[in-house]
């Protein structure tokens, strides 16, 4: 009896170990946060990032209300670019009425002076669900300006179809004297897109985006991939480096010899990942917010279970290479003239809880919790497509290693207005790599020099 | 019976004259009637133009309100700076040939289907409606559609050209083919309203005229030289007026299209203005440019106006 009494007791408390441990997610649910208090009477305002998937996470709010007796109303929702400019406008003329604002790595050093340090409304257990990287990412001198809602990364996704045929690797070896396998590095990128152009087997060996920030931030991916930087330390252009100039280099040679879409320079996002879609890139860096309408039959047939993904290859050979691994994260922040500010801590600490964003990473968006990673690689474990798990794990060290953001500096959008163009000329051929990239640089350290980082 | 081409109009004087209030009335009493839409107009048209003028002489940026600060010694940097930038004459470059190629062109179609509307005897109220639809589009739609329609590797034209074996273009990023490609976009949406109004120009037309010249044995072509041309003058200037005025300020198809690229081969001056003023956050410096476009385009329009008058002047 005693000893059937011991053995109860030793499962007993066996189980209940199991069960506080957070990332057993077979065993417990996915929790909301920020329903602790009493907010009877408050309305929260709030303007967000709009369109498609981004409004699922809003049905949540109702729950939020419910529990706490605040009311939320949404005074915006818009897309990505449209939000930043409502938000640059209303800063600018105190025209800010609302709480919760929409908020992005790249975008938020330009809105810095008017938000809230959310140090004072976030403790460190708060914080330290997140991943510390992005954390990192979000704090501009100490001063933290956002809470992540879901991260952006970028894989390669290469075409299972091509690297897997038999005549094609055979075709590669008798070229190149090389197996075909995957590329890891930006070298055999181009050696592998142009082996698939000249050959006929794909129509494009290389897909990218070619206009606006896109480009620059592709053109800045493979530049600190490749060893090089953007800005020195001391914020002094360094793009029109050696390497930025092999870059650049690569980048007109693609475009003049047919390896990347002769519209390459007009295309945004959707544009670039159509190509991919009906089967015209052999291979691509791609944002994982696209996989489920890759995998989708309906939407592209050509590809659907014919691609596969790997990390993010490192640069042009030479010091420094390191994996791509452009980043960034979608969030939240409070503006200093919110009229609510514990309220909208409240809110946001709901909007970014475990629950909140478990059922968010379900849509297809990269959580940005520890917690709500495990729960989702565990559930994809149990889906009959392979990559649908190697995917969450790949992102996952993805977001932990490689993440990297831009400079956070207010100018980085004006730089990258003035860089764009830029790039864009050299791969048409309308200016010297070299000489346009200078005449690149000499224009951002005028910006920079005008914002005070030095001396003009 | 030979006619006179011109139309008689009431004289200049006779014209004075019938404007000249009734002997009696209050000359205050017409302005007090206007005064709340000069104030409203005031308001809402001149404080911001007056305003926009002041920021322009600033180094005003959006995020950083201390910016708004004027010296005198750095007032004209923002112009100066306009003057030597390459991307600012480009787009005025563009701006000038993107109007007066769309402008031009849509005058020309734009008469030859009002001509052959005028002349349907059946279904013409069908016909009417039909031609309005493009113009039921928004902008941003349009700029939509026919983005994809040029689209490279995916769009429409290049997918008939390949059908009748024939190379395709990537019509948004080659030059010239950018510029006219949004060229022939505008067209499609603003030709049915350059189109009504010389219709409704050429159903005003009195037929005795035509008439006569038919007794007196002339071709249709001289019909259309001597009478309908001149006699459409007035309506002629005021629809290039009003599409001159829209095209120089296009914005939304274009940012949609191209965005003003690549590397600026598309950029126009509302393009460029944007993405100073908002992207960028230079509001001074876009400022700046935007009066210098207003001074140029308030020119333009003095100009075509002077000729509206002219148009109106019995010979």
């Amino acid at each position: 009896m005693r000893k059937l009494l011991l053995l109860v007791v030793a499962f007993t408390l066996a189980l209940a170990a199991i069960s506080q441990h957070p990332a057993q997610a077979q065993g417990s649910e996915p929790q909301y946060a920020g329903l602790d208090q009493d907010l009877k009477g408050v309305t929260i305002r709030m303007a967000n990032i709009g369109g498609g998937q981004y409004e699922a996470l809003y049905k949540s709010i109702p729950i939020f209300e419910q529990k706490t007796g605040a009311k939320v109303e949404l005074v915006a929702l818009l897309d990505g670019f449209a939000i930043d400019q409502k938000l640059k406008q209303d800063f600018a003329t105190n025209a800010v009425d609302y709480d919760v604002a929409w908020d992005h790595t790249s975008f938020m050093a330009q809105y810095k002076d008017f938000l809230e340090d959310l140090n004072q409304y976030f403790t460190k257990d708060d914080l330290k669900v997140f991943s510390p990287a992005i954390i990192q990412s979000s704090t501009i001198d100490g001063k933290l300006l956002l809470i992540p809602r879901h991260a952006d990364i970028s894989a390669l996704h290469y075409r299972t179809d091509l690297y897997g045929d038999a005549k094609i690797q055979a075709a590669y070896k008798a070229a190149t004297g090389q197996d075909l396998k995957v590329p890891t590095n930006l070298d055999d990128v181009d050696k592998q897109a142009r082996f698939f152009v000249k050959g006929g087997y794909s129509k494009y060996g290389y897909g990218m985006a070619g206009k606006e920030e896109a480009l620059n931030g592709r053109f800045f991916e493979m530049l600190f991939a490749s060893g090089g930087q953007y800005l020195t330390d001391k914020y002094e252009p360094a793009f029109n480096s050696d390497v930025g100039v092999k870059v650049a280099t690569l980048l007109r040679g693609w475009y003049k010899d047919g390896i990347i879409a002769k519209d390459t320079p007009n295309l945004v996002w959707d544009g670039d990942a159509a190509n991919f879609c009906n089967g015209s890139v052999a291979l691509k860096l791609e944002w994982y917010g696209w996989y489920s309408y890759f995998q989708d039959p309906k939407s592209c047939a050509s590809i659907a279970g014919k691609f596969g993904l790997a990390r993010g290859f490192t640069g042009l050979s030479g010091a420094g290479q390191r994996p791509t691994g452009w980043a960034g994260a979608h969030a939240f922040s409070i503006p200093t003239a919110a009229k609510n500010k514990k309220a909208a801590a409240q809110l946001i600490k709901f909007l970014t809880s475990e629950r909140v964003a478990y059922d968010e990473a379900k849509l297809g968006f990269l959580p940005v919790r520890d917690d709500v990673w495990t729960r989702i690689i565990a559930d994809a474990s149990a889906s009959a497509v392979v990559l649908d798990k190697q995917r969450l794990e790949l992102a996952r060290t993805q977001v932990s290693e490689d993440f990297k953001t831009p400079p956070l500096i207010a100018e980085w959008i004006p730089i990258s207005n003035i860089v764009y163009p830029t790039i864009q000329k050299v791969m048409l051929g309308d200016l010297e790599p070299k000489a346009g990239l200078d005449q690149a640089a000499s224009d951002a350290r005028k910006i920079l020099a005008d914002a005070g980082y030095y001396k003009k | 019976m030979a006619t006179n081409a011109s139309v008689n109009l009431p004289s200049s004087a006779a014209a004075r004259r019938s404007r000249r209030p009734a002997p009696g009335a209050g000359r205050w009493f017409p302005l007090f009637l206007i005064l709340p839409s000069f104030i409203f107009i005031l308001i809402v048209i001149g404080f911001p133009l007056i305003y926009s003028l002041y920021v322009s002489f600033t180094p005003y940026e959006l995020l950083k309100p201390k910016s708004l600060n004027f010296e005198l010694s750095t007032a004209l940097n923002n112009y100066q700076t306009l003057l030597n930038d390459p991307v600012f004459w480009k787009a005025l470059l563009n701006t000038v040939i993107f109007l007066t190629i769309t402008v031009n062109l849509e005058y020309v179609l734009a008469l030859a289907l009002s001509q052959l509307l005028a002349r349907v005897s059946f279904g013409q109220s069908i016909l009417r409606t039909l031609l309005m639809i493009p113009m039921m589009f928004a902008p941003v739609l349009v700029g939509f559609q026919f983005r994809w329609f040029f689209n490279e590797n995916l769009g429409l034209v290049n997918n008939i050209l390949g059908v009748f074996g024939l190379t395709g273009h990537a019509w948004l990023v080659e030059e010239p083919y950018g510029l006219f490609s949004i060229i022939l976009a505008t067209i499609w949406m603003n030709l049915p309203v350059m189109t009504i109004i010389l219709l409704a120009g050429t159903l005003s037309l009195p037929f005795e005229l035509y008439e006569a010249a038919d007794v007196d044995g002339a071709s249709a072509w001289q019909k259309f030289r001597k009478i309908t041309l001149p006699l459409l003058a007035p309506f002629t200037y005021i629809a290039l007026t009003l599409r001159s005025l829209d095209v120089s300020r296009a914005f939304d198809i274009v940012r949609i299209m191209t965005g003003g690229g690549p590397g600026n081969r598309t950029e126009l001056i509302w393009t460029y203005v944007a993405r100073l003023s908002i992207d960028s956050t230079k509001f001074g410096l876009g400022s700046a440019m935007s009066w210098i476009t207003v001074i140029m385009s308030l020119g333009f329009t003095v100009y075509l106006f002077r000729q509206l008058v002219k148009s109106r002047i019995v010979k």
